[in-house]
């Protein structure tokens, strides 16, 4: 089902000041997705998810989940929580300690009061399918935390909402299980057609589960995209540099090309993937620091050839972690470990224009 | 909840709170400028002036101040060492500081007075007579009926108060501080005096004051040691003022009381100010570690020694001193006369005494009532204190706790002045409201730690699952707080069956209660009866607190 969100806004009120959690939001979540709200802690997101699911009530605004309006301020619509028939798995999995698995995960159907051979079966089916089958008459409060999390999405599951949400749900896991736990997700949902909101601050967990990206700051949402598009083709800079690391380099826009942008900057000119940008404006140029191609031996005279010297070298396993000097500018580039290089050397790299994005100041 | 409908909970909460422990201060306040004994007049200040130009108040002023900053400075020190051995040190048989910290759960403030008494009256007490016989003495060599008797006595009966309130905050002590002193040369002496105690002075602070609210508003031992002694402090000053005479002067009682419950709610605001404080210096960091053991070596038996005297003072004597007394036909020293000449007539006296049966039955009636209607309303009144989170909850939360600071006897002549209006006057209803009054604070405190354990989350996937909230309080809510319910509602029967400060004033024919009845066989002597019923007290409180015990160990294990 689809969520549609408009013009959602929420206020807190501390010490005398007013913070906006929420800051005029509008967003449409499709179907059968699994829609990411990502961004630093503090910047509105699970007020947001918690708007939806109906425990947080919005200052203004509507909130629609498929075809019913669960929460609108001017037509005086408020659907309580549990009217909105919503599945939910809580960052601290809520698991109630005085329940066996059995009784958790059957709590839902048992308050819809369904019949207790139809509650057996289904609930048989669903610990099958979170792989916890023979777990159903341990107390919950002897379960691993990976196994908490299963049963929490086994409860969540179980009546079969159209819609489930996750509150950071991987952040009490350690990371080795997170890991794992996040792939078992992976699979799980793309099992099942629903939508699923997801709330986080890790940008790997975003990227490596969602279909679509929303980033998130201070109540606003800054950019949605795929991960791709959120990786390689951000507009933002907040975005480019919170999904992942960048280096960030002041440029001025000097012409149009053969669809490239091109730019001076502190590197010198340098040939972007095209953006709609005005000749003479100032732009952010990014760059991720694995697509700074070290030159072996003569540069060729391709486009975008750097030369620069290596400050500092950190072997760090997979790579080398290296710091290179241009100029006034620092770029943190990664580099094969292989390579025989040392502090001091000269080098020389190209950057791909794909991968040189022109971001917003 | 809605913010309407828990805001409209809060409202009636603070209305409910309020009248119970607003309602006998007020009624205190008007009373002490009334003029008139129990009916309100015309506005005066002659009662204030009465009472504090009496010749008799200030000699009581200064017996109180000795009185109070005697005991409390006891149990403070006893308090330290005790916690100190016990968390710091490698001294054998901890199990007995456990036992020593819920022991006044058990035996009740006034029977401990009278085993003292008992033991240590200068005509006929047990110690007093074996020494006069074995040393050939001609007088008593010790009489507990003095100053220095009460502070002993209070002095012990605080002690596990103050080692509940410094114990935990030794323990969760971050030994770095003590290992850098160490390193920078300082001793284990001076160490312990420069660093520990210091880091340690919020709660120490915060026991001391504790220690002289509580013998403040003692009634059991002045009365018992101090009035035979006539040692007269503000409790048993006020006693007297209201229970003798024909003309009791309920005004200047008013006015009297006025300022042990000033000082009162001073020193407990001090002391939440100061608990806070030292909520803050809790050191302790998440990494597991254990405070490093301090090898006693030479001393470590010795000063086992002086444990084991203590808890057996405190747990031991007192039992077995009332359990011999209640057999024996009149005080004698423990001799093979004394064990043939057994019998059970004061146990038989006592059964079969209509007011000693009354008072039992008054007092059981009081526990189960009383503690069950102060527990559903400690239910809601935590809730609203913890999961509430609004000016008004806050507002509910101070009111709540301000009982924790009254004195009980003044609390009674304010409750009296207000009962008077009533036609609850010198019936067990009166009692009933002063009691749950008066010992709110102790249900809602094992309430709200009960809902603090209850993340908010746990709430809210029953309702995101869709039971409505009514569903969500009786399958998750109520069933979380079994424990925290059952604990509030036995520690409150406890005290409610030996309640005797609040019961001395509001009791009257007919609404005896079991402590009352006890203080009135102290008074008239009849030490074989008084222990009878004693111990049936006891039974009763040990019987609940182990009740309480073997519920929460079953709970736990769930």
């Amino acid at each position: 089902m689809e969520i549609r969100i408009r013009g959602v806004s929420k206020y807190y009120y501390s010490e005398g000041k007013t913070i906006k959690a929420l800051d005029d939001v509008n967003l449409t979540i499709p179907a059968n997705q699994i829609f990411t709200l990502l961004g630093p802690s503090g910047c509105g997101k699970t007020t947001l998810l918690r708007c939806i699911v109906g425990l947080e009530v919005p200052d203004t605004g509507e909130i629609s989940i498929g075809d019913d309006v669960v929460w609108s301020k001017d037509r005086n619509i408020s659907v309580p929580p549990e009217k909105r028939g919503l599945g939910m798995v809580f960052q601290t999995y809520a698991i109630w300690p005085h329940m066996n698995v059995f009784d958790n995960v059957a709590y839902p159907l048992q308050v819809r009061n369904v019949p207790k051979d139809v509650i057996r079966d289904s609930v048989a089916k669903t610990l099958r399918f979170v792989q916890l089958e023979g777990f159903e008459n341990r107390p919950a409060t002897k379960l691993s935390g990976g196994q908490q999390q299963r049963v929490a999405l086994a409860r969540a599951l179980v009546a079969e909402p159209k819609v489930i949400l996750f509150d950071e749900p991987l952040s009490n896991l350690d990371a080795k299980l997170r890991e794992e736990t996040r792939k078992e997700l992976r699979a799980f949902l793309g099992k099942l057609k629903i939508t699923a909101v997801y709330v986080t601050h890790d940008r790997v967990e975003a990227l490596a589960l969602s279909d679509s990206i929303a980033v998130m700051r201070a109540g606003q949402i800054i950019e949605i995209g795929t991960p791709k598009k959120i990786y390689f083709d951000a507009d933002h800079r907040f975005v480019a540099d919170f999904i992942g690391r960048a280096n960030l380099v002041k440029a001025t826009v000097r012409a149009e090309e053969g669809g490239f942008t091109i730019v001076d900057s502190g590197l010198g000119r340098i040939v972007c993937q095209h953006r709609d940008v005005a000749i003479g404006s100032e732009a952010t140029l990014c760059i991720r620091p694995e697509f700074i191609r070290i030159v072996r031996g003569e540069g060729q005279a391709a486009s975008n050839l750097v030369n620069g010297r290596i400050e500092t070298l950190v072997f760090v396993g997979e790579a080398y972690e290296a710091e290179i000097r241009v100029g006034d500018e620092q770029l943190l580039a990664k580099i094969d470990p292989d390579a025989k290089l040392h502090e001091g050397d000269a080098v020389s790299f190209t950057l791909d224009p794909a991968h040189c994005l022109l971001v917003a100041i | 909840m809605d913010r309407t409908r828990s805001s409209k909970l809060t409202w009636l909460l603070i209305a409910i709170v309020g009248a119970l422990t607003v309602c006998p201060v007020v009624m205190l306040v008007l009373g002490s400028f009334s003029e008139g004994l129990t009916a309100f007049g015309v506005f005066t200040v002659d009662k204030y002036v009465e009472a504090y130009t009496d010749p008799a108040f200030f000699s009581v002023m200064v017996n109180t101040t000795i009185f109070v900053l005697g005991s409390s400075t006891l149990s403070t020190v006893l308090a330290i060492f005790l916690a100190y051995l016990n968390t710091r040190t490698d001294i054998p048989f901890k199990f007995l500081f456990k036992i020593i910290s819920i022991i006044p759960m058990m035996i009740p403030h006034l029977l401990f007075s009278v085993s003292w008494a008992l033991l240590l009256n200068p005509s006929n007490g047990l110690m007093n007579v074996a020494l006069m016989e074995t040393f050939g003495l001609d007088n008593a060599p010790l009489n507990i009926y003095s100053m220095w008797g009460m502070i002993l006595v209070e002095g012990l009966l605080d002690l596990p108060i103050a080692y509940l309130i410094i114990a935990p905050a030794m323990a969760s002590f971050d030994v770095a501080l003590e290992e850098s002193s160490r390193v920078f040369g300082a001793g284990t002496l001076r160490t312990l005096f420069r660093v520990t105690l210091p880091v340690l002075r919020p709660a120490i602070l915060a026991a001391f004051i504790l220690g002289v609210v509580r013998s403040l508003a003692s009634f059991a031992v002045p009365s018992v040691i101090g009035m035979p002694g006539r040692v007269h402090v503000l409790a048993t000053y006020l006693y007297e003022m209201i229970s003798t005479g024909f003309a009791t002067d309920y005004g200047k009682a008013a006015a009297v009381g006025m300022s042990v419950l000033a000082a009162s709610v001073t020193l407990i605001v001090v002391y939440r100010a100061l608990t806070a404080e030292s909520e803050k210096y809790v050191t302790i960091s998440s990494r597991g570690f254990r405070p490093t053991v301090i090898e006693l070596g030479k001393a470590r038996m010795p000063l086992f020694g002086v444990v084991g005297v203590l808890s057996f003072v405190l747990i031991v004597l007192p039992v077995a001193v009332l359990l011999y007394t209640s057999l024996v036909p009149y005080s004698m020293v423990p001799s093979a006369r004394a064990f043939s000449m057994m019998s059970l007539k004061h146990w038989h006296d006592v059964l079969s005494d209509p007011i000693s049966l009354l008072s039992l039955k008054n007092s059981l009636f009081l526990a189960v009532v009383g503690a069950t209607l102060g527990v559903i309303l400690s239910v809601f009144v935590a809730y609203v204190i913890v999961k509430v989170k609004s000016r008004a909850s806050g507002i509910l939360e101070s009111l709540s706790y301000l009982s924790f600071s009254f004195p009980g006897i003044v609390i009674g002549v304010g409750f009296m002045w207000f009962f008077v209006q009533t036609p609850l006057y010198a019936t067990i209803w009166a009692l009933l409201l002063g009691y749950i009054a008066t010992y709110l604070p102790y249900g809602i405190r094992p309430m709200s730690s009960a809902f603090i354990q209850i993340h908010s989350h746990l709430e809210e996937s029953s309702l995101v699952c869709g039971a409505s909230p009514l569903t969500t309080m009786r399958r998750i809510i109520v069933p979380l707080l079994i424990p925290g319910i059952v604990s509030g509602w036995i520690l409150m029967a406890s005290m409610f069956v030996r309640e005797l400060t609040l019961s001395v004033v509001l009791s009257r024919p007919g609404t005896e209660v079991l402590a009352v009845q006890i203080l009135r066989f102290a008074e008239d002597g009849l030490w074989g009866r008084l222990s009878a019923l004693g111990i049936v007290m006891i039974g009763i409180t040990t019987g609940l607190v182990v009740a309480a015990t073997l519920i929460g160990n079953r709970f736990k294990t769930v």
